[in-house]
C-alpha cells in the first residue's frame, strides 16, 4: 500500500520533470542546448488557468496552455535560428519574458502581483479510483493520475520511434550531429532545427499545463521554479537517449517524493525542496565523470626496450 | 542604393545603443496603449531618480550590486565560461558576511568589515570554482550546473536565514541587525547612498586593465574565444578559465557581502530582484566591455527604480521592465537574417 502511494507520488512529481526532460532531448539531438524550456512551461501554466478560468473547460485551458508554449517556441526559434541569436542568451531572453510577461499581465489584468488563484477550476480527466484495483502495484500508481501524465508516458516511446523510426527523426538527428553534412544531403537544416524547436514547445506546454492544471488549480509567478533546467540536466544525464532520459527524469521524481515524505519527519523543507537540484547536480557530474573515463586512453606501461 | 553611409563609430554607436532605444520605443508604444498618463510614466520611469537627493541614493544603491554582477558576468564571459550563477554567488556571498559580520561583533571597526567582505568574496570564489573545475575535468556544462547551484543556493540562505539566524522580533526572513562597527560607511555628503558604490566603479577600470592591458587578460581572451589555439600556443587555457570564474564569482559574492554591510546591514531573503539575470543583462548590453559596464548598469537602476515611482504615479505596473528586459535580451545577439553563424 504505502509503496502503492510513493509510485503515485513519485510520477506526480515526474510528469512535469519527464516533459521537460522530452522538450530538452528533441531540441539537444538537433545540437540546441534549449534553456527556455522554463519559460515556455511558465507561459503555458499561466495561459492554462487564465483560460480555463475564463471559459470553465479544462480542455481549452489545455489547449491554450499548448498555443501558448508553441508561440513562445516560435519566437525562440524566430530570433535563435531564423535571426541567428545566440540560443543560451535568447532562451534566457525568453525565460525573463515570460516571467516579466506573466507578472506584467497579472498586475494589469488581475490586478494582483502575487498570483492568479480562480475560486472554481475544471478538474482534468484522470484515472478514476479503484479501476484498476486488479492491477498489483502499477494500479495504485496510476489511479488518479490526469491525462497529461498518461500522454506524457506514451510520449517516451512516442519520442524513441520519432528519432529513430522516421525520416524527419533521421534528419532532425542528422543536423544535430554535422549541420553541413546534412545540409550538404539535401536537408533543410533550419527548417528541421525549427520543427524540434517546435515540439518541444508542445512538450514544455504540457509540463506547464499539468503544474497549473493537475492539482494546484492556480498560477505563481515562480510556479515552475527550475522544473525546466532540471528537465534539461535529466536529458544530458540521459545522453539525450528517450528511455533513460525518462529514467533520469524518474529519479528527480523520486527524490522529489520521498523528499516529501521525510518532511513529515519534521526535515527543514528547505533541504527537501533542495533534493531534486543536488540529484540534477550529482547526475550530470557521474554522466560525465563515467564519460571522460571511457575516452580516456589506457596507460602506457613501461616498455622494456 | 545606399542613401545613408554612417562613418565607422557611428555604426557602432547604433549597434550599441539600438537595442535600449528601440525596446525603449517598444514601451512606450505599449505604455500609450494602456495608460490614460504615458507621458508622466515614462518621465516617471527615466527621470524619477533625480527628483531628490533621497531618490539619487537609492539610485545608486541599485547601481552597486548591478555594476559588481555586470563585471562578474563580463569576466566569466570573456574567459567563455557562461557563467550564469551570479545570484546564487551573490546569496552565498551576502550569507558569509552577515555570519562573518554577526561573529566579529567586538572586533575593532575597520578589522570586522573587512573580514566580512573578504568572507563574502572568499565564498562566492569558491561557489563559482566548483562548476569552473567540474567543466575544466570533466566537461559538465556550466550553465545547467551554474543554473542549479543557484536554487540550491537561496534554499540555503533561505534556510539559514529562517531558523539559526533569525530575528524574532522582525518582521520577515530577516537575520538578526549587524552590530554597527561592521556597517560600510555612507558616501561623505549623500545622505543614505553606500560608498560600496565607489569600490564597484574603482573595480570597473581594474577589470578593464586585467583583461585588455596585462598579459593575463590577452591569455584569459584567448581561451576564452578560441581554446585549441589557446592550449596551441602555450597557454594554460583551463588555469585562465579557473582564475577567471573564481575572480567573477569572487566579485559577485563581493556584492552580496558590500549589499548587507553597507545598505541592508542585515541578511534579506528577499534583498534581490533577481540581481544575477539584471546583471547578465547589463553585461550584455555592454557588449562585454567594464566601461560599458558602467553605463549599463547605471541605465538599469534608473529604470528599475523609475519603474516604482512609475507604478505609484500612474497606472502601469512596474513589472514592464521585466516584459522589456525580456524582449532585450532575447534579441540581444540577433545577427539578422543570413547573418552566419559564427564556427
Amino acid at each position: 500500500m504505502l509503496t502503492a502511494q510513493l509510485l503515485n507520488s513519485t510520477l506526480v512529481q515526474t510528469t512535469p520533470l519527464l516533459l521537460c526532460a522530452l522538450a530538452a532531448l528533441i531540441t539537444s539531438r538537433a545540437n540546441i542546448l534549449n534553456v527556455a524550456v522554463e519559460g515556455m512551461a511558465l507561459a503555458a501554466a499561466f495561459a492554462a488557468i487564465a483560460v480555463g478560468q475564463a471559459t470553465d473547460s479544462s480542455a481549452l485551458g489545455l489547449l491554450a496552455a499548448l498555443f501558448a508554449a508553441t508561440a513562445m517556441a516560435f519566437l525562440f526559434g524566430a530570433v535563435a535560428i531564423g535571426l541567428g541569436a545566440d540560443f543560451i542568451v535568447a532562451g534566457l531572453g525568453l525565460n525573463i519574458l515570460a516571467d516579466g510577461g506573466a507578472l506584467f499581465l497579472l498586475e494589469e489584468v488581475y490586478q494582483d502581483p502575487g498570483g492568479l488563484r480562480p475560486d472554481q477550476f475544471p478538474d482534468l480527466w484522470r484515472v478514476p479510483a479503484n479501476a484498476l484495483s486488479n492491477l498489483p502495484l502499477l494500479g495504485g500508481a496510476l489511479e488518479g493520475q490526469s491525462a497529461i501524465a498518461l500522454a506524457a508516458f506514451a510520449a517516451v516511446p512516442l519520442c524513441a520511434v520519432f528519432l529513430y523510426r522516421t525520416p524527419v527523426g533521421y534528419a532532425l538527428r542528422a543536423v544535430g550531429e554535422d549541420e553541413a553534412a546534412a545540409a550538404a544531403a539535401g536537408i533543410r537544416a533550419a527548417r528541421i532545427k525549427m520543427l524540434a524547436v517546435l515540439i518541444s514547445g508542445v512538450l514544455s506546454g504540457l509540463a506547464g499545463a499539468q503544474l497549473a492544471m493537475d492539482r494546484l488549480h492556480f498560477f505563481l509567478p515562480d510556479m515552475t521554479s527550475g522544473r525546466g533546467f532540471i528537465g534539461l540536466s535529466a536529458a544530458l544525464f540521459g545522453g539525450a537517449e528517450p528511455w533513460p532520459t525518462a529514467g533520469a527524469a524518474f529519479l528527480f521524481g523520486l527524490a522529489g517524493a520521498l523528499g516529501d515524505r521525510l518532511q513529515s519527519f519534521q526535515a527543514p523543507s528547505e533541504f527537501v525542496l533542495m533534493a531534486p537540484y543536488v540529484a540534477a547536480l550529482l547526475a550530470l557530474t557521474i554522466a560525465r565523470w563515467r564519460a571522460a573515463r571511457r575516452a580516456k586512453p589506457a596507460p602506457i606501461r613501461n616498455r622494456q626496450t | 542604393m545606399k542613401l545613408l553611409v554612417l562613418p565607422p563609430h557611428f555604426r557602432t554607436a547604433a549597434t550599441l545603443l539600438g537595442p535600449p532605444v528601440a525596446v525603449l520605443a517598444g514601451g512606450f508604444a505599449l505604455v500609450l496603449a494602456i495608460s490614460s498618463d504615458p507621458i508622466l510614466a515614462y518621465q516617471d520611469l527615466l527621470f524619477a531618480n533625480f527628483y531628490s537627493a533621497g531618490s539619487f541614493a537609492l539610485f545608486i544603491n541599485r547601481m552597486t550590486p548591478l555594476l559588481f554582477l555586470g563585471l562578474s558576468v563580463i569576466l566569466s564571459f570573456r574567459a567563455g565560461m557562461f557563467n550564469v550563477g551570479g545570484e546564487g554567488q551573490l546569496y552565498l556571498g551576502a550569507m558569509a558576511a552577515t555570519i562573518a559580520g554577526l561573529a566579529s561583533a567586538g572586533a575593532p571597526r575597520p578589522l570586522g568589515l573587512l573580514l566580512a567582505a573578504g568572507a563574502g568574496a572568499a565564498t562566492g570564489a569558491v561557489y563559482a570554482l566548483a562548476p569552473a573545475l567540474l567543466k575544466v575535468r570533466l566537461g559538465v556544462n556550466e550553465v545547467v550546473s551554474t543554473l542549479m547551484l543557484n536554487f540550491i543556493a537561496l534554499l540555503l540562505t533561505q534556510y539559514l536565514v529562517t531558523h539559526p539566524l533569525r530575528d524574532p522580533v522582525a518582521y520577515g526572513a530577516v537575520s538578526w541587525m549587524l552590530p554597527a562597527s561592521v556597517w560600510l560607511p555612507e558616501i561623505p555628503g549623500l545622505l543614505g547612498a553606500t560608498s560600496a558604490a565607489l569600490i564597484a566603479l574603482a573595480v570597473a577600470p581594474l577589470a578593464w586593465m586585467l583583461l585588455f592591458r596585462t598579459l593575463w587578460g590577452a591569455d584569459l581572451r584567448a581561451a576564452g574565444s578560441n581554446p585549441r589555439f589557446a592550449e596551441a600556443v602555450g597557454i594554460d587555457a583551463s588555469r585562465r578559465v579557473l582564475e577567471a570564474m573564481a575572480l567573477s564569482g569572487g566579485i559577485a559574492g563581493l556584492a552580496g557581502a558590500l549589499y548587507v554591510l553597507g545598505v541592508g546591514h542585515r541578511f534579506e531573503q528577499n534583498f534581490s530582484p533577481g540581481f544575477g539575470l539584471i546583471g547578465l543583462t547589463v553585461a550584455l548590453l555592454a557588449r562585454l566591455h567594464p566601461f560599458g559596464a558602467v553605463a549599463t548598469a547605471a541605465f538599469y537602476a534608473l529604470v528599475l527604480n523609475g519603474a516604482a515611482y512609475m507604478q505609484i504615479d500612474t497606472d502601469v505596473p512596474r513589472s514592464l521592465v521585466g516584459l522589456l528586459t525580456g524582449f532585450l535580451v532575447l534579441f540581444m545577439t540577433a545577427r539578422g537574417r543570413g547573418a552566419p553563424a559564427p564556427s
